[in-house]
């Protein structure tokens, strides 16, 4: 049964995500559990963790942080630099679109917080071909950008040989996962299958769509065990050792040259802080939100009620206001970008729509409203919490 | 047009869907317009020989059939329990029970050490080509596994009926073909790329 | 020769694809519609797709849910969850449906199992039997692991065969989700037992489970869900694994 959270406004159609009989989620849980965190002491295992890794010597490179040159990552770097005095060599995995306000705050990092940068630009044939396969066998066109984004530093810190990573946000922690996962430190490999958004495919299942090769996918594919023994890596959360707040944190970047979006928000929310630097990640978003009922303005509402910046009421008219809201623009983007027809494109979005949360026909078809919006069933609408 | 005969036998909408699937114009029906403006035919079926030759003979079906296929040369494919009907005649559940008569043989249940060849024969098998024909085409070792789920097989009279044979305990027809009556015991709506080639070359076949 | 089967099985509970430890802690892993559409790209032997909402709450199969899930599939789909009348397996059969998974409805009513393969065909009736440890030995139980039945597995196997079942899927509900290995001792006591095809569930962690449970536990064909969510192995990774273990797959 279709229902929603009690403090946030997130569904409980969210994959991994749990909610308590009081009918509370459990990231809203984690978010409470935020405020017990001593987070001295975990800034005291931070510091034991980086003096651990630090080159004294100067010789190399204290640590990667991988980096899209969105506001996190930013963060991560100016924490890294600014703070700490690392010396980090970032790493990015070129956007599948990449947009003019992203390339700006990418080229902040090497101009203005002043780190190395490296950016790696994919086999583009390669990468299409990929992102059309996931998005007709997973419904997301950004499948190869999750493995990609994971697996290039890894590589970097393999052949390089720097064996820590500083990885953002703990999204189990952020927004919701089984327990265990919400209180780990470490990214390593399982958690990549299990919660890097591969949706269940992997790596070696593109062998062959489109005369894919093994070699074609050596940068997606993880470095062995061995090696990674070889070298120590070790990748860890900022957000374990750092009270994550995404608002308090762009406040800071800005002041070193992060910019946002001028002209309003970005597609399927109110907010102009994130997903700036690919142009097409709302289709993405967009298919989120088809599957489980829920899309990005859900997912930013529920942090901002998590760090008490809205009331559930008003995250809600946020939602109604601005989830799920396709733009026909960047439909047309989407199939220019990777050559398919409109008619293809929704086929595609009308296999992964989920039926029970929204309406059809009596054939069972998909419908739209006159702007060519889903709409949701009566019995998934969110409400209010009414006191009794 | 393809018209996949409908006798209320089992799973014929996945035929439907994967000749729709690959590009072909397909119906399922029982309808004498219908069948008799197709260019090919199939008969599909999973279930028992007697219900199948019940319902044919219930829709009024073997004389149609008969001359549509037999004397009009319209192109068939049976499937599976399909096959079977094919034959003169099936010893399955208290027979034996009368079939088309079209290939002439017996259905007869395997027989092999059933402690050792668990029945039904279900799953993935190789078959073996034992005579050159068009719905083989393209199929060659090493991958020519079908999927297989069935009890009882046919055992033709003259082997120049047979097209393919398959291992299991024993060495069974595993396809037919009698001019243009072809059959395969395997479901090939449901053998993913092999079975949509045999799908394709038969309906190649004018 | 005949290859074992390496059949992926996905679990729904009120429309979402969900993963359980020992028939608890239900996880929601995602759209269901993607997970079919990687399988049926892996080109998998088989796909078993149940519905456990359907069965726990007593209602009719969503036909209009199975019928998306068989349009993205070109290999055999076994359904279960709530089947409990022979219209249901006409339904379901009508939809796109290879076999029907039995349960529920045929430890309530045995007969239907003959109904059922006397209409459609034995090798259409798959009976589902979950089974858990007791310190009274292996016990049979029912309602998705909530409630014990008396029986004990061999028997209530033997029977469902003797009713005309064409295949057994036998899980073990202590072992579902662990990723520790089947229980070999459990499915060749049954393998053993019955004639017909035995598929064996709950339990693959690793490449090596698979061999064990076919070359020791005597199962004729093998399920497995947790290893595809939460590892990098793939369908081709274990049926590589087992022919190199000399045993015969597909590939």
């Amino acid at each position: 049964m279709f229902s929603y959270c009690k403090n946030c406004v997130m569904p409980n159609t969210k994959p991994d995500l749990h909610f308590d009989e009081s009918g509370i989620c459990d990231a809203c849980r984690s978010a409470e559990l935020k405020e017990q965190i001593n987070w001295e002491d975990r800034e005291k295992e931070f510091r034991v963790v980086i003096d651990k890794y630090r080159c004294l010597d100067g010789s190399r490179y204290d640590c990667i942080i991988p980096v899209s040159g969105g506001k996190d990552s930013t963060y991560q770097t100016y924490v890294a630099k600014k703070i700490y005095g690392l010396n980090p060599l970032c790493v990015c995995f070129a956007p599948t679109y990449p947009t003019e306000l992203g390339k700006k705050n990418l080229r902040n990092l090497h101009h203005s917080l002043g780190v190395d940068v490296v950016e790696f630009f994919k086999n583009e044939r390669v990468y299409k071909t990929m992102g059309l396969e996931g998005f007709r066998r997973v419904g997301d066109h950004e499948w190869p950008n999750h493995l990609g984004i994971f697996t290039t530093p890894i590589h970097f810190a393999v052949n390089f040989r720097i064996p820590l990573l500083i990885w953002g946000e703990n999204s189990q922690l952020e927004y919701g996962g089984p327990a265990m996962a919400r209180q780990k430190p470490v990214l390593d490999r399982r958690w990549l299958e299990e919660f890097g958004g591969l949706l269940g495919n992997r790596t070696d299942d593109m062998i062959g769509v489109n005369g894919i090769t093994p070699e074609d996918l050596k940068p997606y594919t993880y470095p062995t065990d061995e090696r990674l023994a070889e070298v120590g890596v070790t990748g860890v959360f900022l957000g374990y050792f750092f009270k994550w707040d995404a608002r308090k944190q762009l406040e800071i970047i800005k002041q070193h040259g992060f910019s946002v979006k001028e002209n309003g928000p970005i597609e399927g929310t109110y907010t102009n802080y994130e997903n700036l630097d690919d142009g097409l990640v709302s289709i993405h978003d967009y298919m989120k939100y088809v599957k489980f009922g829920f899309g990005r303005a859900t997912d930013h509402a529920c942090l901002d009620i998590r760090n008490k910046r809205l009331s559930r009421n008003e995250g809600m008219e946020l939602v109604r206001k601005h989830d799920g809201k396709l733009s026909y623009e960047i439909v047309e983007k989407f199939c220019s970008f990777y050559e398919i027809s409109k008619r293809e494109f929704f086929s595609i979005v009308d296999s992964f729509t989920n039926k029970a949360i929204f309406m059809c026909d009596d054939d069972g078809n998909v419908i739209r409203d006159v702007e060519g919006q889903l709409i949701k069933r009566p019995e998934c609408l969110i409400q209010e919490i009414t006191t009794e | 047009m393809v018209a996949v005969i409908d006798y209320h036998m089992g799973n014929t909408r996945s035929v439907v869907k994967t000749l729709k699937a690959i590009g072909y114009d397909a119906i399922l029906t029982n309808s004498p317009d219908e069948l008799r403006s197709a260019s090919h035919l199939i008969l599909p079926g999973v279930g028992a020989f007697k219900d199948g030759m019940d319902n044919l003979h219930a829709l009024g079906l073997p004389p149609l059939l008969d001359e549509l296929v037999v004397k009009g040369g319209r192109p068939l494919l049976a499937i599976c329990i399909g096959l079977q009907l094919l034959a003169d005649e099936g010893m399955e559940h208290g027979g034996p029970h009368k079939g088309l008569g079209w290939i002439p043989g017996r259905v007869e249940r395997f027989s092999v050490d059933e402690g050792k060849y668990k029945i039904p024969h279900v799953g993935w098998n190789n078959i073996t080509v034992t005579r050159d024909n068009q719905l083989f085409q393209w199929i060659h070792s090493p991958s020519t596994d079908f999927y297989f789920v069935h009890s009882y097989h046919l055992k033709a009279v003259h082997s120049e009926h047979v097209i393919a044979t398959c291992d299991y305990g024993e060495t069974f027809t595993a396809a037919v073909q009698k001019d243009n009556i072809m059959a395969t015991q395997f479901h090939p709506e449901k053998s993913q790329r092999n079975g949509v080639q045999v799908l394709r070359n038969f309906l190649e076949i004018s | 020769m005949l290859k074992t089967r390496v059949i992926p099985c996905l679990l729904l509970k009120d429309n979402r694809l969900i993963k359980t430890i020992q028939f608890g802690e239900y996880r929601n892993i995602g759209s269901y519609i993607a997970a079919v559409k990687v399988f049926n790209a892996r080109d998998v032997d088989e796909l078993v797709f149940l519905d456990m909402s359907a069965s726990l709450e007593g209602r009719d199969p969503l036909y209009h849910l199975i019928s998306d899930v068989a349009r993205e599939c070109f290999m055999p789909l076994a359904v279960g969850g709530g089947v409990q009348t022979l219209d249901h397996i006409a339904r379901l059969l009508g939809v796109g449906a290879d076999k029907v998974v039995l349960n529920t409805s045929a430890l309530d009513h045995p007969e239907f199992i003959t109904q059922g393969a006397g209409r459609y065909g034995a090798q259409c009736i798959v009976v589902s039997i979950d089974v858990k440890k007791t310190d009274r030995g292996y016990e049979v139980y029912r309602d998705h692991g909530k409630n014990p039945t008396g029986l004990d597995p061999i028997t209530w196997a033997k029977e469902a065969e003797s009713r005309g079942a064409g295949e057994i899927f036998l899980t073990s509900i202590d072992q579902d989700g662990m990723m520790k290995g089947y229980d070999i001792g459990l499915t060749k006591s049954v393998a053993e037992a019955v004639s017909i095809p035995v598929i064996a569930s709950g339990g693959a962690g690793d490449l090596n489970h698979f061999v064990e449970v076919i070359r020791d536990g005597r199962a004729d064909a093998v399920a497995a869900a947790s290893i595809f969510q939460y590892t990098q192995y793939t369908p081709q990774d274990i049926k590589q694994h087992l022919i190199k273990s000399g045993i015969p797959a597909r590939l």
